[in-house]
């Protein structure tokens, strides 16, 4: 391999100076252009047909910083840089920034879309059919253009014409065995494939009536029906037989005298109530301690643990004189290789303390998920079990990096093989792996399948049900925001955002210390 | 500068195979989203219906029957988790279905988040469906939605073991006891509890004991103003089923869970499963003899009243083409084909009487499963009943291990008072 | 001696790796198999839950295991490539923000990712609209989306080996008038096999788990991968009906893993001897 990239520098000697415009530079310069011009046909049209002209000024000024980055010979690190994070930027980055915004806003069950919305669904939910109303049969047919309703009364086998005008009557209509309109004077009638296209218009006639309106229910029945809720902008509030709800902006909500509120809200901004909401609710910081020290002791367990046992298999195996390493290696990474939350729900049931696998084997009667330091216990041992074969892998990978000269020469030195992996193999492992091991701290610290799918935070105290004996951080507040009263968004953004502070500053912090090892050894 | 042009051109290739390749779909194996349309388009358009996985298969003939006569694509998608929120979130983004199939209880949070529209049926339309049906999914005088079957628990016993449908719960567990003595089974009743409890499934025995989850309004609906977790006869239920529990008779146990309960009555552990319809494929497969029947009530108890769900198609209100799904929900899945096809594919009892006579005369579980769910109470359809889960599923788990009836009930209804405070 | 302490560690180990997953083997044999099955050892042995699994109509399976090998190759080769390309600038090139943006990436990762779930819908909304074949339900644009997590940790994965690559090799090579992409391709790329190896194992194995955003965005049966497919095959009350053939399934998801892991394998272990670095 190394004779090969040498050989490649030898190849390349003639290309000096590197100023110089070779065949090769033009071609690949035409290419940059070619994909370019490429993407810009694919994408571009689309966003002029629906008329998105500031996406699609973004996606010209992005293609055209692209392609200049890419044929000027400056910027090389960005060169390497950009793919990537082209991507990192619109479904990693965006969506995080996105969910920020959210933590300022009710956002959530009740409060999903705007005013206009909650409207609409207000007004919609409250058409009550007119008492004592035909149901009728509807036929969908045009009226020169214009499409309009005929409507037979069932009871009477009476024809009328339903347009945006009126209800009139209509002689002369030829019914159907299904009590449908065959055929009309003055009007064609569509046939079902017909209708169903013009399915947007169907919906949006209403015939108006004096008790109200008909509106077309499917595409073979109508009904008259009455909005018994309508919203006045005047006084920015919707009225009704039951009263008056006005429109409360700070809660989003239409509210009435009494107090109550219309069930149906919009999305508003409530500046820094939820985060208020997080320091103040009595569950989080009345168990906040107990589970911080819970959640840094799993995470912590986790990540030492699997990178003690992967380490240790890695290093068992990584011996020139070991055999079986092929099969060993295979077995090793069998847990990594199966489905995460299949394993998760075998592992909770082999914790069964009357029909589980362990007690058996063991001979003993413990309630392992029913009491809070055996749940703490399988659970840490079912995180290890998932996580050590990526331990395993990257230690692996990353042992082939560190010369074997420098161990040998340790050994040659008379070094005991414990102080040459201390002085020599683990440094250099780690200068590679810290990173992950601190980012696999993270994971785990907001290992929020791991808990969910086993214990589900449980054992739970009789006296406090919200926060069980297993609880992370991330399950409990959770469960807060998503258990009661629908999915609240808004509260959950603002309690990721106190978690993600947490976490970045243990690992930040933890980063800092490992900082001038790596420059040492880079 | 050969090697320059290479790394280039494999760029190139790349960002090629991103897009030229991604127009031509069937160059990948699994882009084919066209894969479960049905007939194509005539009049153009197309109808999406979300469902979970065992309703996908069933559904397709009558969607595809149904986009045929109306020249249009029906395509029914599968979704397998977190259905609700994936529904709502979807929806509100602009890229969700045009009809939704899910569980009445949805009815109240959907309709909070404007997700849903009001079906109207026909007075005919109405008489033909089961009363309890019906009343599952009004919701605030209006109704939400289609229903086709209805499920609750009832009490299955192995007839081998036990002959006689037990006239209370004491004479069950003491049939148990004793077969469980005599070393016939190992557990005295199957039903699942698991670290979490499971209300779902005590709840007959909870509401037999006394206990209560809501106040009524005035108009006979849940209340959730009024929570009564904590009341005194909850308390008293509470009491009851820490009895039956671990450190009393035995008959609740934390360690049967969704799991493991049925499949240890299909192993003749148990004489009596307390389940709903999904378990007799289970059941039927192991060869047991079985019979159903309610779950019986506490001696001098009040009635073990089960939760009836009712599954229902839902008319999405930001669907693009609502009258077709007006149409589809009102008129075409309201009839007696389709509810037969989805008790075939999964046998719930149909919503649609005509249907369920048809089902009865050849499968009589049917039948015995109504029956046993007659007095039951539709599940609260308010929002506010999310809330009641959890806390009360912790409660019974407290009290089985031996807790005591009294606090466990304090704190579950401390909790949710707080949560719906929220 | 030492050499059998080292057998005893590993076989130990491997029996801990092992265990539960007899449980599923027990589990996939059995036909009446049952996620509550007690015993390792299975009543009945027949390969009946994996004929009734491939041959399903409810449970496409075939293709689901197409669906995902397909995603899981494309995806960790893609972001292998992008990843490589950031640990080069990050380990050789000093740049104003480097520091910085190494940081960012470790960071970005750090933030719950569980509520992004709301903006994905967004975003992929929009573009189902206007590119329908990276929209909703299609591998490419789930692809896509599986890029945005290309960086990342396998970037710093792959930067801490690169660092331990010496410096004077580039150098050479600079003096010999080769340029950044050369020295890319011909000298770095073929010294760092075995963590590209391992980067591309791993995310592979990431890929063919990854549950979430998949759950979301394939709905149509055919279009789904083995993970999201399988849960449905036990989700709700159908939990026990199907354990058998979910096991089964389980098992065959392995397979791919284990393979592209045999196929890899030569490289992780013997990409970089000792030889090579004298250079």
């Amino acid at each position: 391999m190394a004779l090969d990239a040498r050989e490649a520098t030898r190849a390349s000697a003639h290309a000096r100076p590197r100023r110089e415009i070779t065949t090769a530079f033009v071609v690949s310069r035409i290419a940059v252009l070619a994909v370019t011009a490429a993407i810009l046909l694919y994408a571009a049209p689309p966003l002029a047909a629906t008329g998105s002209w500031v996406a699609l000024g973004l996606l010209c000024a992005v293609s055209a910083t692209a392609a200049w980055l890419y044929l000027t010979r400056r910027f090389i690190p960005a060169k390497y840089l950009i793919p990537g994070t082209v991507f990192l930027v619109a479904f990693q980055v965006f969506p995080v920034v996105y969910t920020l915004t959210t933590a300022f806003t009710n956002f959530g069950d009740g409060h999903r879309g705007d005013k206009a919305e909650a409207v609409t669904a207000i007004e919609t939910g409250s058409v009550r059919q007119a008492p004592g109303s035909p149901e009728y049969t509807m036929t969908v047919a045009l009226r020169g253009d214009e499409l309009v309703f005929l409507l037979v009364d069932p009871a009477t086998k009476q024809v009328s014409l339903g347009a945006a005008g009126g209800l009139t009557p209509l002689d002369g209509a030829r019914l159907g065995a299904t009590g449908k309109v065959l055929a009309a004077p003055g009007v064609s009638v569509l046939k079902a494939p017909e209708a169903a296209a013009r399915g947007p218009e169907i919906s949006a006639l209403a015939v108006p009536t004096p008790g109200g309106l008909i509106k077309a229910n499917g595409l073979s029945r109508a009904v008259e029906g009455k909005a018994t809720l309508g919203y006045d902008a005047t006084c920015d509030c919707v009225r009704g037989d039951g009263g008056t709800w006005t429109a409360d902006e700070s809660r989003g909500y239409f509210v009435n005298a009494k107090g109550e509120n219309l069930s149906q809200g919009w999305q508003v901004n409530v500046g820094l109530d939820n985060f208020s909401r997080v320091l103040t609710n009595p569950t989080i910081s009345g168990h906040f301690a107990g589970v911080l020290g819970w959640n840094l002791v799993f995470a912590l367990a986790s990540v030492v643990g699997c990178f003690a046992l992967g380490m240790g298999v890695a290093l068992a195996l990584h011996h020139p004189r070991m055999r079986g390493t092929r099969v060993y290696r295979i077995v090793l990474i069998l847990p990594y290789a199966m489905p995460a939350f299949a394993m998760l729900l075998v592992w909770r049931d082999m914790f069964n303390r009357d029909f589980g696998l362990i007690n058996q084997l063991l001979g003993t009667e413990i309630d392992w998920l029913g009491q809070t330091m055996t749940a703490r216990f399988g659970v840490i041992l079912v995180n290890l079990w998932l996580g050590f074969p990526y331990m395993f892998l990257v230690t692996t990978g990353a042992l082939q990096a560190i010369p074997r000269e420098l161990t040998e020469a340790a050994s040659i030195d008379g070094a005991a093989p414990w102080t040459a992996f201390r002085r020599v193999t683990l440094p250099l492992l780690l200068v590679a792996l810290t990173p992950l091991l601190i980012s696999s701290f993270a994971f785990n610290f907001n290992n929020f399948n791991a808990i969910a799918l086993t214990t589900d935070g449980g054992p739970f105290p009789a006296e406090s049900p919200q926060v069980g004996g297993t609880d992370l951080l991330i399950t409990y507040t959770f469960r807060l925001a998503f258990g009661a009263g629908g999915a609240q968004f808004g509260f959950a953004a603002a309690i990721s955002v106190f978690i993600f502070a947490i976490v970045a500053v243990i690992s930040a912090v933890a980063f800092r210390r490992t900082r001038r090892q790596e420059e040492v050894y880079a | 500068m050969r090697m320059r042009a290479l790394g280039v051109a494999t760029l190139a290739t790349l960002a090629f195979t991103a897009t030229a390749c991604g127009s031509s779909q069937p160059a990948a194996p699994a882009a084919s989203a066209g894969a479960s349309s049905s007939a194509p388009a005539v009049g153009g358009g197309t109808l999406v219906i979300w469902a979970d996985p065992p309703r996908v298969k069933p559904l397709k003939p009558f969607a595809d029957r149904f986009g045929a006569e109306n020249g249009v694509t029906v395509e029914v998608k599968e979704i397998s988790k977190d259905n609700q929120v994936t529904f709502l979130t979807a929806s509100q983004q602009g890229s969700g279905p045009d009809i939704m199939i899910g569980a009445h209880d949805w009815i109240g949070n959907l309709v909070q988040n404007g997700a849903i529209d009001p079906v109207t049926l026909t007075e005919e339309q109405k008489a033909s469906f089961s009363a309890k049906a019906v009343q599952a999914v009004t919701f605030d005088g209006q109704i939400y939605g289609a229903p086709y079957a209805l499920e609750n628990i009832a009490l299955i016993r192995n007839t081998d073991l036990a002959p006689d449908a037990p006239a209370t719960i004491e004479d069950m567990v003491e049939q148990g006891k004793a077969l469980k003595k005599d070393g016939k089974v190992d557990e005295v009743l199957c039903i699942p509890v698991g670290q979490k409890g499971d209300a779902f499934h005590v709840y007959p025995i909870f509401a037999s004991g006394g206990g209560a989850l809501f106040g009524a309004t005035p108009s006979g609906d849940p209340d959730p103003k009024q929570v009564l977790l904590g009341s005194e006869g909850s308390v008293k239920a509470f009491g009851k089923l820490k009895e039956l529990g671990e450190k009393g008779d035995g008959a609740l146990r934390t360690s049967l869970t969704n799991e493991n309960y049925i499949v240890n009555f299909a192993g003749g552990k148990c004489a009596y499963l307390v389940s709903g319809p999904w378990a007799i494929s289970e059941v039927k497969k192991a060869g047991v003899a079985y019979d159903i029947s309610a779950v019986p009530p506490f001696e001098g108890g009040q009635a073990a009243t089960p939760f009836v769900g009712v599954q229902t198609f839902f008319v999405a209100s930001k669907g693009k083409n609502k009258a077709l799904a007006q149409e589809f929900v009102a008129n075409y899945v309201t009839n007696k084909d389709v509810a037969k096809a989805l008790y075939e594919a999964d046998p719930r009892p149909p919503a649609l009487t005509a249907a369920l006579e048809e089902v009865r005369a050849s499968d009589p579980d049917a039948g015995k499963f109504l029956d046993a769910g007659k007095d039951g109470l539709p599940m609260p359809a308010i929002p506010e009943m999310a809330a009641i889960w959890e806390p009360f599923g912790i409660a019974e788990n407290a009290v089985v291990k031996g807790g005591d009836a009294a606090k466990a009930a304090t704190a579950a209804q401390k909790a949710i008072d707080g949560s719906l405070k929220n | 001696m030492r050499m059998t302490l080292r057998h005893v560690f590993v076989l130990a180990v491997c029996a801990f790796a092992v265990f539960p997953i007899l449980f599923v083997v027990s589990a996939a044999l059995n036909p009446m198999g049952t996620l509550a099955s007690t015993s390792l050892l299975p009543a009945g042995a027949s390969a009946d839950n994996f004929a009734n699994l491939l041959t399903s109509d409810a449970y496409p399976f075939g293709r689901w295991f197409l669906n995902s090998v397909f995603i899981a190759l494309a995806s960790s080769f893609a972001s292998l490539l992008l990843s490589m390309l950031a640990a080069y600038a990050f380990s050789r090139m000093r740049f104003a923000g480097r520091r910085a943006g190494m940081m960012a990436l470790l960071l970005i990762q750090m933030f719950p990712q569980f509520l992004a779930i709301v903006t994905i819908f967004m975003i992929f909304t929009e573009v189902t609209e206007l590119y329908p074949a990276f929209g909703f339900n299609t591998a490419w644009g789930l692809l896509l989306l599986y890029l945005g997590g290309a960086l990342g940790v396998n970037t710093w994965l792959m930067k801490g080996f690169l660092d331990t690559v010496p410096k004077e090799l580039d150098e050479a090579a600079t003096m010999d008038g080769a340029s950044h992409a050369q020295i890319f391709w011909r000298v770095i790329m073929p010294l760092v096999t075995p963590i590209l190896a391992v980067t591309a194992l791993l995310a592979f194995i990431g890929t063919m788990s990854e549950f979430l955003m998949a759950n979301v965005f394939l709905r149509d049966t055919e279009s789904k991968t083995l993970a999201v497919g399988m849960y449905g095959m036990i989700a709700g009350d159908h939990r026990n009906a199907n354990f058998g053939m979910f096991a089964a399934g389980t098992l065959i998801t392995a397979v791919p893993t284990v393979g592209v892991f045999l196929w890899l394998q030569k490289y992780i272990v013997s990409g970089l001897t000792a030889g090579a670095v004298k250079g």
